[in-house]
């Protein structure tokens, strides 16, 4: 073992500021991504767990995100039964609407603009996602029905059983949904029948994005690669997963979201390295007679520099291990919470790379302490 | 024993400044030592005795004179050569043991080796050697904050004498120390200088020392006051090989 690692571990109480700092940097930006990210997911949920394997899209558009949905033509519905992969073909005609609900006396009136999800309530539908229960299923055969997660009941000021109203028509809060939250919008879920109902249907022969469920999910690139080639720019197929990942970067690339962590990165990298690099200063100086006495025993100067700087790289490899527990921590807190957090490994490679480099940074900083190590001041 | 020089230093000087007014620490200072004798520097506190083996041992370049080491004029050298001159051919042993406190008393002796260029294995090796030389086989595996002073003391030689160093200096290496175990520690200086050849040249106040020692200088305001061979009768001579007796530490 190495002096410097042998260091760290006996003396782990001395560096537990930099490895706490180092773990709230890397925190305090991983929070950040894993909240956007879970937005995105909580916000296309319906789609993710659906059991379609291609999504048709207008064909300049680039994700889900802030694109209002995207409408097609109806003619292209049926023309991608033409693959003779395709089994289902399904438009999602997902809307929004004015929410109020219908309190109890005393009870606070909630009014807001709501995100309407859509699924078929066949048991193999393309748009029915794969974990909604069979009874969530049946519950939304009947008309004006709707299902609402969890998490959003108190937002929308209902319970179930409760009557609401949907741009000024009545709804019925029939099932509550698990592991559906949607941070962005408030939304509920309900039957392609009961928008009908409502009047939310997609008109003048457009259709939301398209779902397509294919006999081989396997085969998902390669039927997408078919579409696309005889699309003729009119639309173009996505793999679930390319969308999801889509998404996830459309999130990422919003301005708001880039300032928010441009700053993190910033504020984080501050504070690590400056945390980090005083509490290494303070270790080595607590040191510096030991090292002296390998610069008098003809230990070069160079050579004690590569053992602060490996022992900076250590530090930071425990930070990131302290970062990983207290993500972890967060999450499943999150998690409890009914919220969802997603940590895309570009991310999270992103983010090991900086702790890493916040405390070599820390430790190039601290080198000048070494100069103190001066082995004539041992002879006194 | 061997009666060739290892250290011969001319006309060493040096000042350090004080505010406005300097100070003339080391006043033209001649010196010698033998391979396979202890010569003991011996002064009141201020006298430059500490500046003098900082000089000679290439830590702390004089104003003035030179030091010819190992044949070699260790001031002509550049910091990086001087640096692999010592870890060629010196071993320190300071008043304070300074160990680290996370490496074991093997771990601390291997790693001087290690940057001596040693493979792992003959490192470890080597340094296992140099424990058993200071009677330390049951404690390779402690750390300073489990041993005694003495026993911390007696890892500082081993981490010194584990290169086979052929000038060895000591710096009050006994002042920290009780009666007993500065006995054995000035006894392995000894050996150190009988058995191996080692120049070894020691820093005490320490007046129960002189008779360790084959050469006594005294040092008073920078200049050489006494310079004298220790009478042969009255030096407490060990037999080769002859292992010091370690007492109850």
């Amino acid at each position: 073992m190495s002096l410097a690692l042998a260091t760290l571990i006996y003396e782990w109480r001395r560096y537990t500021a930099a490895v706490v700092a180092l773990a709230f940097s890397g925190l305090l930006i991983l929070a950040q991504v894993g909240m956007f990210v879970g937005i995105v997911q909580g916000a296309t949920a319906t789609i993710d767990r659906s059991r379609a394997s291609i999504m048709i899209l207008p064909s300049k558009m680039e994700s889900l995100i802030n694109s209002g949905g995207g409408a097609l033509p109806g003619r292209i519905q049926p023309l991608i039964y033409l693959n003779p992969q395709v089994i289902e073909v399904a438009s999602m005609d997902n809307d929004g609407g004015r929410w109020m609900n219908m309190p109890a006396p005393g009870k606070k009136q909630v009014t807001t603009y709501i995100n309407v999800n859509m699924v078929d309530t066949r048991a193999d539908a393309a748009t029915l996602p794969v974990d909604f229960p069979e009874e969530i299923r049946v519950a939304l055969l009947e008309p004006y029905a709707v299902v609402i997660d969890e998490s959003q009941l108190a937002r929308l000021g209902v319970k179930l059983g409760d009557k609401a109203s949907l741009n000024g028509k009545t709804v019925w809060v029939r099932g509550i949904l698990h592991g559906y939250p949607d941070v962005n919008n408030a939304s509920i879920t309900m039957s392609r029948d009961t928008l009908r109902l409502l009047g939310l249907a997609t008109k003048d022969g457009k259709t939301g994005p398209l779902m397509v469920r294919i006999k081989d999910p396997a085969m998902s690139p390669m039927v997408r690669d078919q579409l696309n080639a005889v699309s003729k720019g009119a639309y173009k197929a996505w793999s679930r997963e390319d969308l999801s990942k889509a998404n996830e970067r459309a999130i990422m690339g919003e301005q708001i979201i880039g300032i928010f962590l441009t700053f993190s990165v910033f504020l984080g990298f501050l504070i690590g390295v400056g945390i980090t690099s005083q509490t290494l200063r303070g270790a080595i100086l607590s040191s510096i007679k030991e090292f002296a006495s390998l610069r008098a025993l003809g230990v070069s100067m160079g050579s004690l520099r590569w053992i602060v700087l490996e022992l900076s790289v250590w530090v930071g490899l425990a930070g990131l291990i302290a970062t990983a527990l207290f993500t972890c921590g967060v999450y499943l807190l999150a998690r409890s919470g009914g919220l969802p957090m997603g940590f895309p490994v570009p991310w999270v490679a992103g983010v090991s790379a900086l702790l890493i480099v916040i405390s070599i940074a820390s430790g190039l900083l601290s080198l000048g302490v070494l100069k103190k190590s001066q082995p004539a001041d041992l002879l006194r | 024993m061997s009666t060739q020089h290892a250290i011969v230093a001319r006309g060493l000087s040096k000042r350090f400044r004080t505010g406005r007014t300097h100070i003339e620490v080391l006043k033209s200072v001649d010196f010698e030592a033998l391979h396979g004798e202890v010569t003991m520097v011996m002064g009141p506190s201020g006298s430059g005795k500490s500046t003098l083996v900082a000089s000679l041992s290439g830590l702390l370049k004089p104003d003035a004179g030179s030091v010819s080491a190992m044949g070699e004029d260790i001031w002509d050298y550049r910091p990086g050569r001087i640096d692999r001159f010592r870890l060629d051919h010196c071993g320190f042993i300071f008043q304070g043991f300074n160990l680290f406190p996370a490496l074991t008393a093997l771990q601390q002796v291997e790693i001087i080796l290690k940057y001596k260029g040693y493979s792992r294995a003959e490192a470890r090796s080597k340094a296992a050697t140099a424990l058993m030389e200071v009677d330390l086989e049951a404690r390779m595996n402690s750390r300073p904050s489990e041993m005694s002073g003495g026993e911390k003391q007696r890892v500082a030689i081993a981490r010194a004498i584990a290169k086979d160093p052929q000038l060895l200096f000591a710096d009050e290496p006994t002042s920290a120390l009780d009666g007993e175990n500065g006995q054995i520690v000035i006894k392995l200086l000894q050996r150190a200088a009988k058995q191996f050849g080692a120049a070894v040249i020691c820093v005490t106040h320490d007046p129960r020392l002189e008779v360790y020692a084959d050469r006594i200088i005294h040092l008073e305001d920078g200049c050489v006051t006494s310079d004298r061979r220790a009478d042969a009768g009255a030096q407490p001579e060990l037999p080769p090989h002859a292992k010091p007796e370690f007492v109850g530490v």
